[in-house]
């Protein structure tokens, strides 16, 4: 079925999309700017990707990020499943609620918040401040999002299928890992690119939580443009962009792939019943 | 005025009486052997949540190759108790012992039996193969040992077109035959059944309580099936526990239970049933003489011992009572009524007669003869008349 826009929705979509997306629109043009001055065209090159690669700066700064990236989510990612399934499997136990609400805090706490607390507790242990603490800080805030994504699929997790595995033989850990993790896999997986995603371009906890030798590139890029906007920051912010994009809209598509099946599975069974 | 009739099934039921030709051999009967060990023993067990009893102090031995069938509504705890064998629960009281063995404690993947769910809980990443293998798996058996007895069990719930199909490719037909062949792949001593058939339409389900029998005489496992269709459990059990609110009411074989209830409960659980409130006003020679509340005297043998004076319910089977035009010759067990509705099912018709007490009684008769007998039509006045040892004198 066809759905015709009014002309109040077609101009409010586009306003919308227009005050959202030209900013970073016109970033990614003037990425490809020949010219040297960031504000004036001067044709199209790709010149700037080119010499991005022979800044050592920011390489370095783009290889710390990933490293932080792919820790702090891997980590992130089994804290928060083994905290979703705490929460859905355990029932209830004493501190159930206090539990929950620690755990999903950070998502609205504000990150100068986490951020000036992590800078203190590290101060206080007497932790060298550098790329572990801005990797703990990521785990910190990334872990409550993979929660959340990995507790909504098993909340919709028919429980007798663990019970049936331990039925027929297997202990708790070979049940979880031939039975749950395989089913939920899928969810852990879009947990683990949200939480990736969310490290890759955080400023403000990879500030307070850095130290030297440390830089990732969300703070190079700021220091940078401090001092002026350079063609090669529009080329890495468009990079930087590009690996968001792919990071969300894979982990939307797993997660929408996954409740479409379920929903069929859903289908099937009341179909079967008659 | 009371309620005469207590249905709570279709009408088609008809039990069988005598030897049952589902038990799994003929003159199988281990539960009157009292040299005979159960395999499964309840000892005293109570399983509470919060302050919901769900079972209570329940005490119940079930023999090797039975196939045992826990009835009652839902809510009565037989689900809980079934867990309880299985490991998913823990008894708050009591020990529950397997051939011999006090596994209360034991964890399910400890446990020797196997269970087959109500949601089937089939793993939706493996194939069919799959599925049937893992319990085999856990086991660390060799490979070809594992495919031999996966294509055994597959080749015994005709599954072997479907090995390589995952569960979401298959009817739901299919998925519970999947469900039974895990659960007795391993070749446990016990197979637990959790309501296996809920899931299926009516005729699908007749035909798999028939698989069900075949395969637990084929494999000489003791089953037990938890339900609630008391039709179920008359067709495949080879004894009945009934169960309400989380009392064991009654357990015997499905030909006792509806011969020979123990309580109203049960009468009217298990088919139709004609309850007499009255008290007893003569005992002697084993009869049972009642003066019942809608006035007339009811003779009935009782096996139960009452004393005059006592309240009682005499309990009669529809198709135990014989309704005529004509006043029989004997004055025993012979009530006058009229008429009030006919039920015509084909084979046989049901008859609603209300007597001059005012009580309404339900009477079957077959439609054998055809236009012999002068037909029984609203309005008509009748007789109904049953032997002495039609009924069951219930005191509960």
């Amino acid at each position: 079925m066809k759905t015709r826009f009014s002309w109040f929705n077609l101009t409010s979509i586009t306003f919308g999309f227009a005050f959202l997306y030209i900013p970073i629109l016109l970033l990614v043009i003037y990425s490809f700017n020949e010219s040297k001055l960031v504000t004036v065209w001067g044709g199209f090159s790709t010149k700037w990707y080119g010499s991005l690669l022979q800044n050592q700066a920011l390489m370095d700064a783009a290889w710390v990020t990933i490293r932080v990236a792919v820790v702090s989510a891997t980590i992130a990612t089994a804290l928060g499943t083994l905290a979703a399934i705490t929460l859905v499997r355990m029932g209830r136990f004493p501190g159930r609620t206090l539990f929950s609400g620690m755990i999903f805090a950070p998502l609205v706490m504000p990150d100068v918040i986490i951020g000036l607390s992590l800078l203190l507790m590290f101060v206080a242990i007497g932790f060298d401040r550098g790329f572990w603490t801005i990797t703990l800080a990521h785990i910190t805030f990334t872990m409550c999002y993979a929660a959340v994504v990995v507790q909504a699929r098993l909340q919709d997790f028919d429980k007798s299928v663990e019970e049936a595995a331990m039925d027929l033989g297997a202990t708790p850990v070979n049940t979880f890992f031939q039975i749950t993790l395989p089913i939920i896999a899928p969810s852990v997986i879009s947990a683990w690119l949200l939480a990736f995603t969310l490290s890759l371009d955080d400023l403000v906890l990879a500030s307070f939580a850095t130290g030297p030798g440390a830089t990732t590139l969300p703070m190079k890029i700021y220091s940078q443009v401090r001092l002026g906007v350079t063609p090669e920051i529009n080329a890495i912010s468009t990079i930087l962009i590009g690996i968001v994009t792919v990071g969300v809209l894979t982990a939307a598509y797993i997660t929408k792939r996954q409740t479409d099946k379920a929903e069929r599975e859903r289908r099937r069974a009341f179909g079967a019943t008659g | 005025m009371t309620v005469a009739t207590a249905s709570q099934s279709t009408p088609t039921l008809t039990p069988r009486a005598g030897p049952r030709t589902a038990a799994p051999q003929s003159g199988f009967a281990p539960w009157n052997d009292p040299k005979k060990p159960p395999i499964v023993r309840f000892e005293g067990i109570t399983k509470r949540f919060d302050d919901f009893v769900a079972v209570k102090n329940i005490t119940l031995d079930i023999y090797e190759r039975e196939f045992f069938a826990l009835l009652g509504p839902s809510g009565c705890g037989k689900s809980t108790l079934l867990r309880m064998l299985g490991g998913f629960e823990k008894p708050t009281e009591g020990k529950i012992i397997v051939a011999g063995q006090d596994i209360t404690d034991m964890p399910p993947y400890d446990r020797p039996v196997n269970m087959m769910f109500q949601s089937y809980a089939l793993f939706p990443h493996m194939t069919v193969e799959g599925n049937i293998g893992f319990g085999l798996r856990q086991e660390g058996m060799p490979k070809d040992k594992i495919a031999e007895r996966v294509d055994e069990a597959m080749g015994m719930l005709e599954l072997r077109q479907f090995a390589k199909r995952k569960p979401n490719q298959l009817s739901g037909g299919q998925q519970q035959r999947v469900a039974l062949a895990r659960a007795i792949a391993k070749k446990p001593r016990i197979v637990l059944l959790d309501e296996p058939l809920g899931a299926l339409d009516k005729k699908l389900r007749q035909q798999a309580q028939f698989e069900l029998m075949r395969i637990q005489e084929t494999t000489g496992t003791t089953f037990i099936i938890v339900t609630h269709d008391q039709e179920e459990a008359m067709t495949v059990a080879s004894r009945i526990a009934v169960m309400d609110k989380g009392d064991l009411v009654q357990v015997a074989t499905p030909g006792d239970i509806y011969e020979n209830p123990k309580t109203r409960y049960i009468s009217g659980f298990i088919g139709d049933v004609n309850l007499f409130e009255g008290k007893v006003s003569a005992v002697a020679d084993g009869c049972v003489e009642i003066e019942s509340t809608e006035g007339s005297k009811l003779k009935t043998r009782s096996a139960e011992p009452v004393s005059v004076g006592q309240q009682v319910w005499l309990a009669l089977r529809p198709e135990k009572i014989r309704i005529s035009h004509d006043q029989p010759s004997s004055t025993v067990n012979a009530i006058p009524g009229k008429v009030e509705d006919i039920g015509y099912l084909g084979s046989i018709s049901h008859y609603h007669v209300r007597t001059a007490g005012g009580q309404r009684i339900t009477a079957l008769r077959a439609n054998a003869a055809h236009a012999v007998e002068r037909s029984i039509s609203w309005e008509d006045s009748v007789w109904l008349d049953w032997p002495v040892d039609a009924g069951v004198v219930l005191t509960r």
